[in-house]
């Protein structure tokens, strides 16, 4: 998780990703952010993230997506 | 009829009210169906055989993958650990060569209906440049009002199922309500499957509270298409018609008051179509959210024909950007220049997609285009110099959240907006041209000053009410905008305040509303496209 938060403030600092849970709601992540965010998730964490899984309740919060991680992990 | 017409607001929809409600819960989804087509023949007669064949094809397309999946899902059941993966490709294999036809016939009838007679005439043109003798025919087609919005409607609920976000649905009539639904037909908002398909079959019954926030939203929609879009028809038409016998000035007017009337009328609507969804007990989603606050451009989308952005974001923008090959390049491009960069040149071919997408959709013509590359264009300059703009805020130690710099972004926003805006109404991309370039080089306050504005069709009086019901309609706006819920305020008020608020309400669009002699309602702008 902490490194997830350390990704996430590289991409955009300044927010407090600990406890917001409208991350994409808000507009702190736009469509631009989501991509390299992708990208760099799965890099770090050695997952794909399909198409299907870029939907605002996976990345409102960093908690769901720590959680969307963990699945995408058990899934492989 | 339109959803203002006095047919439409003192018939039908009465009727359709009392209709939906005396009838048993398990018929109100039907009666809504039936009352949808009857109002969508009203609209557009036998054109009404394209919902007809969008609707069949979407159901045929859910009936084949609901039996794909019930034999997946018995291999599945009987096989070994190891080949379940294998069924689930084969499973998937197949279900997209039947989502790829789904969408290539029902994109197919959009683009034949609505594009050919631009393809054909910009085919002949180029024939005619070359000097080759040659003309192929150019078929017009008539387009069912609506086509654009139920189109994109069929294709995310088909996507949807592929994905497995929504399960295939092979109620006919469901789903037939679901593209249909005609508080939305004409001008969206543009619905998904999983927001609406359920509550509006489900045929839950008018509620109290629905009723009246329902009506409350209704008469607050008529009042921003009745007292002020329509009222600035007459002089918008004249000023984008003779612009080339206007100054500068008059014409930066036209462009103000053309973004003005456009958004009074499209929110407007869409306040109708969302308050006509909460008396029917479904909450369709919203389509503006204060847009005229946008601190950028692309903060503007997300703020301004909200459900549109949303579709092309969802089924264009990522799948394009996700791409297994867009991924790749993505990865590479990251450790050569960077987190920030690497991403952003995969996703620019994705957002041209996106912009092409845009401008096509809102009409077959070049101005369209133009201002989806427009759009295209800023969003795109703004990216890049993002992290430079981000490196001056900081030496310049400006506070980005201090009131002067936030209204400095909104104001350039805004500015931006109204150029696109002047394209997107002008009649045809030169005169679109012609127009800005009278509006910079032949810039004069002069024929506003000496009342040269007052003898466009509207008059002092018009202006007056125009400003401050604008005023008024700001001053919600900036209560909205910092989340003051104003109609629950209203709602928990005693009930001679509350009913004394929507009488004046309603007493200002029957006397204020720019209807009957002298007056040209505007066309549902949004029906067309």
């Amino acid at each position: 998780m902490e490194k997830l938060i350390e990704i996430l403030e590289e991409i955009e600092s300044g927010v407090d990703y600990e406890n917001c849970t409208t991350l994409v709601d808000d507009n702190y992540l736009d469509s631009l952010a989501i991509i390299s965010l992708v990208a760099e998730i799965e890099e770090e964490f050695d997952v794909q993230i399909p198409t299907v899984e870029i939907i605002p309740s996976n990345f409102n919060s960093a908690k769901a997506l720590w959680e969307l991680i963990e699945r995408l992990k058990e899934e492989e | 009829m339109t959803y203002t017409d006095s047919a439409f607001l003192f018939i039908f929809f009465p009727i359709a009210l009392v209709l939906y409600n005396v009838l048993p819960k398990k018929c109100r989804g039907t009666i809504l169906l039936l009352l949808s087509y009857i109002f969508f023949f009203i609209i557009s007669r036998k054109l009404i055989i394209y919902i007809f064949i969008t609707t069949f094809i979407i159901w045929l397309f859910s009936y084949i993958v609901k039996k794909l999946q019930k034999k997946r899902d018995a291999d599945l059941e009987k096989c070994k650990k190891d080949e379940k993966k294998l069924i689930k490709e084969k499973c998937s294999k197949k279900q997209r060569i039947f989502l790829i036809l789904s969408i290539v016939i029902n994109l197919g009838l959009l683009v034949v209906l609505k594009y050919s007679g631009f393809i054909g005439s910009n085919i002949n043109a180029l024939f005619e440049n070359f000097g080759a003798h040659g003309r192929i025919n150019i078929f017009k087609f008539a387009l069912p009002i609506g086509i654009s919005f139920y189109t994109l409607q069929a294709i995310s609920y088909v996507t949807d199922v592929h994905k497995g976000v929504v399960k295939p649905d092979t109620n006919i009539g469901r789903l037939a309500l679901y593209l249909a639904f005609f508080p939305q037909i004409m001008e969206g908002p543009i619905c998904r499957y999983s927001d609406t398909a359920e509550s509006l079959w489900n045929g839950e019954r008018t509620t109290y509270e629905g009723l009246t926030f329902g009506l409350q939203r209704i008469i607050f929609g008529l009042a921003k298409k009745l007292i002020i879009a329509d009222r600035l028809n007459i002089l918008v038409n004249e000023i984008f018609a003779r612009y080339a016998g206007f100054d500068g000035g008059i014409v930066a007017a036209g462009m103000v008051l053309y973004t003005l009337q456009l958004y009074m009328d499209f929110s407007g609507v869409m306040d109708m179509a969302i308050g006509m969804g909460e008396v029917f007990n479904v909450k369709l989603p919203e389509n503006f959210k204060q847009p005229f606050f946008s601190k950028s451009i692309s903060d503007f989308w997300t703020r301004w024909h909200i459900t549109l952005g949303a579709w092309l974001r969802d089924y264009i923008y990522y799948p394009v950007s996700m791409s297994k090959i867009s991924k790749k390049t993505t990865s590479k491009l990251r450790k050569k220049i960077g987190n920030y960069y690497g991403p952003l040149i995969t996703s620019t071919f994705a957002l041209f997609l996106v912009w092409l997408i845009n401008g096509f959709w809102h009409g077959s013509a070049w101005n369209f285009i133009f201002y989806g590359m427009y759009h295209f264009t800023l969003i795109m300059l703004g990216r890049l110099f993002d992290p430079l703009n981000k490196k001056l805020i900081s030496k310049l130690h400006i506070d980005v959240k201090r009131a002067w710099y936030k209204s400095f972004q909104i104001f350039r926003t805004i500015i931006l907006v109204f150029i696109g805006e002047l394209f997107f109404r002008a009649n045809g991309l030169k005169a679109g041209f012609e127009m800005f370039k009278i509006m910079i080089l032949k810039f004069s306050f002069k024929n506003i000053y000496n009342g040269e504005l007052l003898n466009l069709g509207i008059d002092i009086k018009d202006f007056a009410i125009v400003i401050i019901f604008t005023i008024i309609m700001f001053i919600i706006s900036i209560l909205k905008e910092k989340d003051f819920d104003i109609r629950a305020k209203i709602a928990n008020r005693n009930i001679v305040l509350r009913w004394m608020i929507y009488l004046i309400l309603i007493i200002s669009v029957i006397i204020f509303g720019a209807y009957g002699v002298g007056y040209i309602p505007v066309d549902p702008m949004y029906a067309n496209y």
